[in-house]
């Protein structure tokens, strides 16, 4: 295959491209998911195709296809420099990038697994499910629903450029997760969650945690405390945010704005803010694409999608606004180096500046010492997403929450909503736990530009934050 | 491929891999779904180009034999990508013991409902064109104001279709083309960033960007010097088409699907006939009206589309569902069956097995002017123009949602005053309906296969 990509390199070329990239992915996706008693999905996607981007008078053409054939490789080389030189004169701001020394991968660049997910066949999957769904059934209370997802998602990616580079990885997710959804007295549902998940082997849920039995009992014994639970107060409160939590804020709500192709045309508001101080000196945000996954767990990113080495970008550094993430020509236009940032969702998409692993570094603080620096407030904890605009407010869902009292933990919260500024929540950091964990998994992921659902890492410590808004009852 | 000769060639493709698929088990039950879409895209962010030009395909096989049930799919269409779907597909069957005793069988063969609109000449637009559809975009939004600083201007086209076939005998297709435009102006004034966008959509006829620019330019303009609300209290909303349009998406167009309601997750499961919201609430969901986006001549399965009545005069009146689930809910399908997710479609729908989704809901029109709703309310209200972020990751199962407008106006004394400082807006879903006070005149075709009217409710939570 790899010749088929230098060929088309070459082809992009000859006919006028001022640079050529190509890239193939060839991975395999497997989705279990069972509702109470009846697998609902027993899914197998084979996702493979060849995506090329020509770069001609500052505006890039892309065009993919999911055929190997020459034929059809060769038209959709065409396409792409078409369309990439009937843009050319609707370009005012130009995104070129210089030449480099060719980008050779090796074979450790892949992340060594133990137990690969293709060596265990469908039945032993179909178990791990069926643990987590009879663990939660049995801790939780007043159930309606239990439901129960495997996900798995490797394969091969390979790409090539018109500097020669050869760059040839594999990537790999698994993730196992539980939701259980209670009815209360008055006939409210409320959820319950528990996971784990990450570029991992299937010994990841062999481990203390995250095993099927802790994943379900997670789920249902959320669930059964939630049947208490009271509705959360509106309005602004000092807050401890769970590491979950966290990393989507470090994702959602800062990572965007830190994106090179946000910066460059003026729509992000960390545009121009390099070495301003935005935030305490609690708040030190990270991308890495290779951090260190037995430690903390997350994603393996190695190169992203135009061949770059993953790099560890210190965005925010104690409070210091450091870097952006890039592509090549976003880095050239901003006078930094690429980071390894540009990513596409799948064959059918142009790379594009993404996030790896998104993260808050930690802090010193122990959990009792979190607590007693919130003393009066919510515990936020866990998430089911979020959305954020381009001016840096933001709204984020925690499954369940705490009232916490002179940093005790008193009385369960329902699911409690989070929105502010992510400018003004920096200036409010107080401090951070000592404990980073980050999370990457097969279901969900980030959605720029309609290119969902690309899996990143997440993750952090837990903050203590003087001032949320809480969107709840008044 | 041709636009004209596609559905044959799907259709085609389709009986052979059926045929391939009965030499491998003969005591199988198959179903087959082919894609098929060709998508020019041109996007123009302040100056920087991406222009992309490339054709989406893929396969989706189930297999069914003594009530278990496996699903693979394949990028591409040939017969090879085809047979190494169906392969793994019975390979996931034979070794898995699980079972589906709810499964009872795929689709049967019906007469197809009708495809939608259709202008030929999407067809012919060319990249230069569609260059052109943005560069004007751009240009207009751009030049309104030196307030806005950032200008995105981009246009599509796209046209494609799909195919259905299985072993009861249904073999189907249907086809369709649309062409479209956005674009998001941002307004900026020393730390203020305020931000709005305008589109066009269609597959009856030729997109017009003309006046498009300017009006995002000035919705954003508008919406500077903010002011803070500075208080937490309990006001009426009035939801403009755009906000509205999520809040119908993210309430009914969720709980409404048979599989919420099937497997315990849906809080409208038992409250069929019974009054769910205000005698003013009509909603349909419509798979044939010719200009909505997603009007095909089947659904994603084969059934025919149809328009179905959700809610009647403020009673629960039918939910959505696909064969399966109909099945299990003792009922017929209403022709819901989809691929892909969300409200934006998915890029490759062949890869996500069958579920159950809205057509094109519709909600009935009231008779006031937009104008006059504001006029009617009393005291302090919230005018919320565009949909609030956070409302697409409420909770199906509680109904609860929490939201920021971003795109928010203070009305009193029935005047629109002042745009607001972000405020937050939450509350229940069906808690609301029941005080929907009023339905405007200005149905509004919206991004969410939504189209309604704005919507005045009371009682929600506000935080400012």
């Amino acid at each position: 295959m790899l010749e088929k990509l230098q060929n088309s390199v070459k082809l992009g070329e000859k006919l006028g491209a001022e640079f050529v990239e190509a890239r193939f992915d060839d991975l395999i996706l497997r989705t279990l998911y069972r509702v109470n008693d009846t697998w609902k999905d027993i899914l197998l996607k084979s996702r493979a195709g060849v995506g090329v981007t020509c770069y001609y008078g500052g505006a890039s053409g892309y065009s993919y296809t999911p055929s190997e054939n020459d034929k059809e490789l060769e038209e959709t080389v065409t396409r792409a420099f078409k369309m990439a030189k009937a843009s050319a004169n609707a370009v005012s701001l130009k995104l070129s990038f210089d030449k480099r020394a060719p980008v050779k991968s090796q074979n450790s660049d892949t992340f060594p697994i133990k137990i690969h997910p293709k060596t265990k066949d469908l039945s032993y999957k179909v178990d791990l499910v069926n643990r987590a769904v009879d663990n939660a059934r049995e801790s939780g209370e007043n159930i309606s629903n239990v439901t129960g997802m495997y996900g798995e998602l490797y394969g091969r990616k390979l790409f090539t450029n018109s500097e020669d580079s050869m760059v040839d990885w594999q990537f790999e997710l698994i993730d196992l997760r539980c939701t259980v959804t209670s009815k209360t007295e008055s006939g409210n549902l409320v959820n319950g969650l528990g996971q784990a998940h990450g570029t991992m082997g299937l010994e990841l849920f062999d481990t203390k945690g995250s095993t099927p039995e802790d994943i379900g009992k997670e789920a249902g014994a959320h669930a059964k405390e939630q049947l208490k639970a009271r509705a959360c107060p509106a309005g602004k409160y000092r807050t401890l945010i769970e590491n979950n939590l966290v990393g989507v804020l470090a994702h959602e709500s800062f990572g965007h704005l830190s994106e090179g192709d946000f910066v460059v045309i003026g729509g992000s508001p960390l545009t121009g803010k390099i070495d301003k101080k935005l935030g305490t000196e609690h708040a030190s945000i990270v991308d890495y694409g290779t951090p260190n996954l037995q430690e903390f767990g997350g994603l393996w990113v190695p190169y992203d999608d135009q061949g770059t080495k993953a790099n560890k970008t210190t965005i925010l550094d104690k409070g210091t606004l450091k870097h952006y993430l890039h592509s090549r020509g976003t880095a050239q236009y901003l006078q930094q180096e690429p980071t390894g940032n540009c990513r596409a969702v799948h064959f059918g998409f142009n790379p594009i500046p993404r996030m790896t692993n998104t993260y808050f570094a930690p802090g010193q603080l122990t959990k009792e010492e979190a607590l007693e620096l919130l003393d009066t407030g919510i515990y936020a904890i866990q998430t089911s997403g979020g959305q954020v605009e381009g001016d840096g407010s933001f709204v984020f869902k925690a499954i369940r929450g705490y009232w916490v009292e002179k940093g005790e933990i008193r009385e369960p919260l329902r699911e409690v909503a989070l929105s502010g500024n992510i400018l003004h929540l920096l200036s409010k950091v107080e401090g951070a736990t000592r404990d980073l964990r980050i999370y990457a998994g097969y279901f969900g992921g980030c959605g720029k530009d309609g290119q969902y659902p690309l899996p990143c890492g997440i993750g952090g410590p837990e903050l203590v934050v003087s001032e949320v808004r809480f969107g709840g009852k008044a | 491929m041709e636009f004209e000769s596609l559905k044959d060639g799907l259709l085609s493709t389709v009986d052979t891999g059926l045929k391939y698929a009965r030499t491998i088990d003969r005591e199988a039950e198959f179903e087959l779904y082919l894609y098929y879409r060709n998508r020019a895209e041109v996007d123009i962010d302040q100056g920087v180009v991406k222009a992309t030009d490339g054709i989406e395909e893929g396969n989706a096989v189930r297999v069914a034999k003594q009530n278990s049930v496996s699903f693979a799919s394949s990028s591409g269409i040939s017969l090879n990508r085809i047979k190494r779907s169906i392969n793994e597909a019975i390979a996931s069957l034979t070794s898995l013991s699980v079972k589906d005793e709810r499964f009872k069988g795929f689709c049967e063969p019906k007469k197809p409902g009708r495809e939608g609109a259709f202008a030929r000449e999407i067809l012919d637009l060319s990249r230069e064109e569609l260059i052109t559809y943005a560069s004007n975009l751009v240009k207009d939004g751009q030049g309104f104001d030196r307030r806005i600083k950032t200008v995105a201007g981009s246009s599509s086209a796209e046209w494609g279709g799909f195919a259905v076939g299985n072993t009861q005998g249904l073999l189907q297709a249907s086809r369709s083309a649309s062409n479209s435009c956005y674009v998001y102006c941002m307004a900026v004034q020393e730390e203020e960033r305020k931000s709005a966008y305008e589109y066009d959509i269609s597959r009856e006829r030729l997109i017009n960007t003309e006046d498009l620019g300017e009006t995002a330019a000035r919705k954003a303009i508008d919406l500077l010097n903010a002011q803070k609300l500075n208080k937490t209290t309990v006001l009426p909303t009035i939801w403009e088409p755009n906000a509205a349009a999520a809040y119908i998406y993210t309430s009914f167009g969720q709980s409404a699907r048979g599989e919420y309601v099937v497997e315990g997750r849906s809080p409208i499961a038992d409250k069929i006939g019974k009054e769910i919201a205000t005698p003013k609430l009509t909603i349909l969901d419509d798979g044939q009206e010719l200009s909505y986006p997603s009007t095909e001549a089947i659904d994603a399965e084969g059934y025919p589309q149809q328009t179905n009545t959700v809610i009647e005069k403020g009673k629960l009146t039918r939910f959505l569902f696909d064969t399966y689930y109909s099945r299990i809910y003792g009922t017929e399908s209403t022709g819901n069956c989809s691929r892909g997710g969300g409200p934006f479609g998915s890029t490759l729908p062949y890869e996500t097995s069958p579920l159950i989704r809205p057509k094109y809901f519709e909600v009935k029109p009231g008779s006031k002017s937009l104008d006059d709703i504001i006029a009617s309310t009393d005291g302090q209200a919230i005018l919320i123009t565009d949909a609030p972020i956070g409302i697409f990751h409420s909770s199906v199962a509680t109904g609860e949602f929490s939201s920021v407008a971003n795109s928010a106006y203070l009305i009193r004394d029935g005047e629109k005053k002042c745009p607001l400082q972000p405020v937050s807006v939450s509350g229940n879903f069906y808690e609301g309906f029941k005080q929907l006070l009023e339905l405007g005149n200005d149905s509004k075709k919206t991004q969410y296969t939504v189209e309604t009217p704005s919507l005045l409710f009371d009682g929600f939570s506000i935080v400012g």
